[in-house]
């Protein structure tokens, strides 16, 4: 198999998770929570793709692609929300919007 | 033969189809004809049968046909089987002769009622029922007849369901025949347990001998005769259910139905037998009954109560036959007062039906000088009832209380009560003639009185009257121990009697009972015709039937108000509604306090999903 050995893959995987999962827990801008997501799920595909070089099957790629599909409709959704508050003036920053609280 | 039985069985259970399959397309009147056809094609059928079984051997008179398997359940089976016996044939003949006289008679007592067809297709159900009960073969074909009559006698009580009265009264009795039904379904399990079987010939050949066992079954059965034939302690719904329409009480109050209790028990005599204490009980109850009813009926001011309280009485004397062990004596009793007890209740039906139902004996006062006919038939069963001769009662009744004195101490006991009973019966029968048919006619009865046609009643009413007034008259003369008893020869195989009264015993007690029942009707004539004598006020106890409603109200309705809400207060309120409070309760206050976690905080939610993966993580490496 060419190219580095598979740790060097899942470390790498491991270090853009827990930047997105940071991400997601410390920013406050709905947008960079997104994008954090964004990373998480990314992660994910290169840990499914590493894996499926590395025992020859194209299922995980395959994994791979429909995970993108899905991580775009999200984008379109989650993106959609934040322009449609932004338009509305409401203030971007997750913390206050807590109408849905118990 | 065995045609006939069927025939005699299933004719009234057509006709009570037809009426009601057939509804408004039927005149009323024909409904009525429909049913008095079917009971005296029943009639006929019992006769044939009678007159076959007289060509036959003392010994071949027993017939048994079995249609079909009828339960099965595991080892026990049951078969529809019809029995005709001397017995069931002898109450076949009463069943539906009496019966087709009195459905005849309703005809025009019924005339211009609302739902005629109703009342039609009860009767007939009725009629089909009972014939049901005498002629089923197995003790749980009895038991289902048993039923059935109760049931159709509820529903006759309650014919005028607009009446609350009426329908109070259809339920008390229902209550307390189902109480008897329940009894003797007990006793029938044990049977079942202890012989295998519920056939007649079978059960009374093996079942136990004596002991708690043969008690018990005893005194099941005889729970239910109590409770059908209105003996103490289980009588208390026989008045009330003189609501009902009068012809019915005269079939099925007076001549048929609650007689049953006295067919059972010489029906199952044998397993009596096996129970001497449950017999003699038995007949402790009747002689107790008999003396208490007619108390009562001294007292009372409704015609049909004070022949009700006779019935009661009188069926206390079949009671105490039965019970001592004369059950020809008992039987002949019981045909005789099927006849006088109907011409009663039916003479009573034309007069209550001249004054458009009031049964008042003060208001109806004096009535007899307009009806002349029926104040003659009237007097024929009032005489009958007492026991005078010629009439019916005084072969019956007599040769009950002979048989009594053939029973040592406790025989002796129940004679004396016996004849203080024939005292009162002359007393309180001619208490009620002498009030209602004798003197001037009240302010009441001359101005609501209205002749049908220029007669005191319709056709079919007169008839039938006349012809039980001829049985009650000349029925007696079938059987009179010291010269001719051709009914206890017939009856003789089925039900051997036990207790039979010498002739000197016999002319003894016949001698004693007419000159009670003389000087009853003489203490009547005395205080309630002539009126020399100013009518003694009416004790309290017997206003009140000696307070046995009262005494049922406390023991079982009021303890069971009370214990209700002993429950309520106890066990409804801290247990059941208090844990229905806890649970509601707690899961308001779980919710709410995990509706804090839910907090509105995206990120607080990340975290937690985060730690939560971080836990699993750790949970699985170290399961690894």
């Amino acid at each position: 198999m060419h190219g580095p050995d598979i740790r060097w893959y899942v470390i790498l995987a491991a270090l853009l998770f827990a930047t997105g999962a940071l991400g997601v827990m410390l920013r406050r801008s709905p947008l960079i929570i997104l994008l954090s997501v964004e990373i998480m799920l990314n992660s994910a595909n290169l840990l499914l793709i590493a894996f499926s070089r590395l025992h020859g099957r194209e299922d995980g790629q395959v994994f791979a692609i429909s995970v993108m599909a899905i991580a775009a409709s999200e984008v379109v959704v989650g993106l959609g929300l934040i322009v449609a508050m932004g338009r509305r003036g409401v203030e971007l920053d997750v913390d206050k919007l807590r109408t849905l609280r118990g | 033969m065995k045609a006939a039985v069927w025939i005699c069985l299933l004719l009234p259970l057509a006709s009570a189809i037809v009426i009601t399959l057939g509804g408004t397309r039927i005149s009323r009147r024909l409904a009525g004809y429909i049913s008095t056809a079917s009971t005296m094609g029943s009639f006929a059928a019992a006769v044939f049968v009678f007159v076959r079984m007289l060509g036959e051997g003392a010994g071949g008179r027993t017939h048994i046909t079995t249609s079909w398997t009828w339960l099965a359940a595991g080892p026990y089976n049951f078969g529809f089987t019809l029995l005709a016996d001397q017995l069931s044939v002898m109450m076949m003949l009463i069943v539906a002769g009496v019966g087709s006289l009195i459905v005849a008679y309703s005809v025009g007592y019924m005339d211009g009622e609302d739902e005629e067809r109703r009342y039609f297709a009860y009767i007939s159900i009725f009629v089909f029922s009972m014939l049901l009960l005498v002629e089923g073969g197995n003790l749980l074909l009895l038991l289902a007849g048993w039923g059935m009559v109760g049931l159709s006698s509820y529903l006759l009580i309650g014919f005028h369901q607009d009446r609350p009265v009426a329908v109070a009264a259809a339920k008390k009795a229902f209550v307390m025949n189902a109480f008897g039904d329940a009894t003797m379904a007990l006793a029938l399990f044990l049977l079942i347990q202890h012989t295998g079987h519920l056939d007649y010939a079978t059960v009374f050949a093996t079942s136990p001998h004596g002991g708690a066992v043969a008690n018990l079954i005893a005194l099941g059965l005889l729970g239910g005769a109590l409770a059908k034939s209105a003996q103490i302690p289980l009588h208390t719904w026989l008045p009330d259910a003189m609501e009902g329409p009068t012809p019915v009480s005269a079939l099925i109050h007076a001549a048929t139905m609650v007689t049953a209790g006295v067919y059972l028990i010489v029906r199952a005599h044998p397993l009596f037998e096996n129970a001497y204490v449950i017999q003699d009980l038995a007949a402790g109850l009747g002689a107790a009954t008999l003396l208490m009813a007619g108390l009562i009926a001294l007292v009372q001011t409704d015609i049909k109560r004070v022949i009700a309280y006779s019935t009661m009485s009188q069926i206390g004397y079949m009671f105490v036959g039965a019970g001592l062990g004369a059950y020809p004596n008992a039987m002949f009793h019981l045909m005789t007062h099927a006849f006088f007890k109907a011409l009663l209740f039916l003479a009573a039906g034309i007069a209550i039906h001249a004054v458009v139902g009031e049964q008042d004996i003060r208001k109806l006062a004096g009535i007899g000088k307009l009806m002349p006919q029926t104040k003659l038939v009237f007097l024929v069963g009032s005489l009958a009832l007492v026991g005078i001769f010629p009439f019916a009662g005084f072969f019956s009744k007599d040769s009950i209380l002979a048989a009594a004195l053939d029973r040592g101490w406790y025989g002796t006991v129940i004679w004396v009560i016996g004849m203080v009973g024939a005292f009162l019966t002359g007393l309180y029968a001619f208490r009620l003639f002498f009030i209602v048919f004798t003197g001037e006619p009240s302010a009441f009865a001359r101005e609501h009185f209205h002749a049908h046609d220029g007669q005191e009643g319709p056709l079919s009413m007169r008839w039938t009257v006349g012809a039980l007034a001829l049985l009650a008259a000349v029925g007696g003369f079938l059987e009179f121990g010291p010269i001719w008893h051709p009914l206890s020869t017939w009856l003789e195989p089925v039900a051997t009697p036990f207790a039979v009264p010498t002739h000197t015993q016999e002319w003894l007690s016949s001698g004693i009972a007419i000159s009670a029942g003389l000087a009853g009707i003489a203490v009547a004539w005395a205080i309630y015709s002539a009126k020399r004598a100013k009518a003694p006020r009416a004790l309290p106890l017997f206003e009140k039937k000696f307070y046995w409603d009262e005494l049922y109200d406390l023991l079982w309705y009021r303890t069971g108000d009370l214990a209700a809400r002993g429950l309520y207060a106890l066990v409804e309120l801290p247990l059941i509604a208090g844990s229905l409070q806890a649970v509601t309760g707690g899961a308001g206050l779980g919710s709410r306090e995990l509706g804090r976690a839910q907090n509105g905080l995206v990120r607080s939610y990340a975290l937690a999903i985060a730690a939560g993966v971080a836990v699993l993580a750790v949970v699985f490496l170290a399961a690894r």
